[in-house]
């Protein structure tokens, strides 16, 4: 049996354990709803940018354009969106999950994958499993700049003009709640033609309405510019859902660990009672037992 | 009689990624185009346009204000103006000393890439650099 001086240094280090995953836990949750917030401010830019293309797309017949271009898919680029830290209960561990799974589907379909990925944790575990990664953007998934995104969709960009990939998906967390996130599997090239066209159809008296615009320069040159630009967006919009994914998970996770870590003080505490207790008692008996010995 | 166009407004916002940096009632409008400055009044003609990153300059009240913008888009439509660009920051916020050490950080950063280090991504180097010189470039106006 643990004595009470055992079990009182177990005590201790349970209780430091504790007040680190409840620190852990606090700081999650600001920085949960500061990423919440950045999520709504993008809205209105990805709103307007949306309205903005669709218009565009609307005063030019081409399609002729690099990243609309579909062809058949040789190769296809995956990009899971990892964080740089774990502690964050399936956070990782589901997208690298749901990542492993498409490629194992695109090679059953003879097509190569090719690796891309966002977030220390899946570039580890992508080099541990001795995959080739292509490219791998670190140390910003807690808090992603728009130029993070930009950079990234640069480069996805140009591994598919230069016809290194056909195709290139993303998987990143969705964020629903605090506790909820969902993972989520979206093609970003080539940009779907569906992101050119409103979803509800106008009628020809709306679009007049919208007015007959000047275009400087031609709609074709904007929206040539307009398509990087939607990419960026949405990568964007992926890393600020993964950002407060994490944010979110690691909070839930870290809850979870103080409240086990309070039940595992509780029973110490318990445990640390009855074997002092049983220590006196032991001690009683043989002091009487003592005693006895003595007047007999 | 005010003259044409004098002290009438249009609603105007200039939104980034990061929110709007800009929502209201202007007078006027300045942006750097493609092609050159645009300058916009109430009742203007539906305008799309390619923006350069530069300065933009709006007149609200009596007063003009400044943004140092990165490169984006401008719409006008119905006395509604939008700018839609990457990065705003209003003169007066601009850190001048901040921005230089962003541009020689960014400079440093693309030298070594010159030199052949491999884990610097150039593309994204050359963004930051183009920002703070725009930045710098504004606050010094």
């Amino acid at each position: 049996m643990a004595t009470v001086q055992d079990i009182k240094r177990r005590l201790r280090s349970v209780r430091n354990t504790r007040k680190i995953t409840k620190a852990m836990e606090l700081v999650a949750a600001a920085k949960l709803r500061r990423a919440e917030a950045r999520i709504e401010a993008l809205r209105p830019y990805a709103d307007r940018m949306r309205e903005l293309m669709i218009g565009t797309a609307r005063a030019t017949p081409s399609r002729q354009f690099a990243l609309l271009e579909e062809r058949d898919v040789g190769n296809v680029a995956i990009l899971p969106i990892t964080g740089d830290r774990g502690l964050a209960g399936a956070f990782n561990a589901q997208i690298l999950r749901r990542a492993f799974a498409l490629e194992r589907e695109a090679r059953g379909e003879g097509q190569t994958a090719r690796w891309v990925v966002v977030g220390k944790k899946g570039r580890s575990s992508l080099r541990f499993r001795r995959y080739d990664v292509a490219e791998a953007w670190v140390d910003f998934t807690d808090r992603p700049e728009y130029s993070d995104a930009a950079a990234i969709a640069n480069k996805l960009a140009e591994l598919y003009t230069e016809r290194e990939v056909d195709r290139v998906v993303i998987v990143y967390n969705h964020y629903e709640s605090a506790l909820t996130q969902r993972v989520v599997v979206e093609d970003v090239l080539p940009i779907p033609r569906t992101a050119l066209e409103d979803e509800e159809e106008k009628t020809p008296y709306e679009i007049a309405l919208e007015g007959d615009f000047i275009y400087e320069p031609e709609p074709e040159e904007i929206l040539k510019r307009l398509l990087p630009t939607y990419l960026e967006t949405s990568i964007y919009r992926a890393l600020l859902e993964s950002a407060a994914s994490e944010h979110g998970a690691r909070m839930t996770a870290m809850r979870n660990a103080s409240k086990n870590a309070g039940e595992l003080i509780d029973r110490l505490t318990l445990d640390m009672n009855r074997a002092r207790q049983a220590e006196i008692t032991q001690e009683i008996l043989e002091v009487v037992a003592g005693a006895d010995a003595l007047t007999q | 009689m005010a003259a044409e166009g004098g002290g009438r407004t249009f609603d105007l916002s200039v939104v980034t990624p990061d929110g709007p940096a800009f929502e209201g009632e202007a007078e006027m409008v300045i942006v750097p185009g493609d092609a050159g400055e645009i300058g916009v009044l109430a009742r203007h003609a539906p305008l799309v346009a390619m923006l350069k990153a530069g300065e933009i300059r709006v007149k609200a009240g009596d007063e003009w204000q400044s943004f140092a913008a990165g490169p984006g888009y401008f719409k006008v439509q119905q006395d509604r103006a939008i700018a839609l660009v990457d990065d705003a920051v209003r003169a007066e916020d601009i850190d001048i000393e901040e921005a230089r050490r962003e541009a020689e950080e960014a400079r440093a950063a693309l030298e070594r890439a010159e030199a052949g280090d491999e884990e610097i991504d150039r593309w994204h180097m050359e963004q930051r650099l183009r920002h703070a010189e725009n930045k710098i470039a504004v606050a010094g106006r």
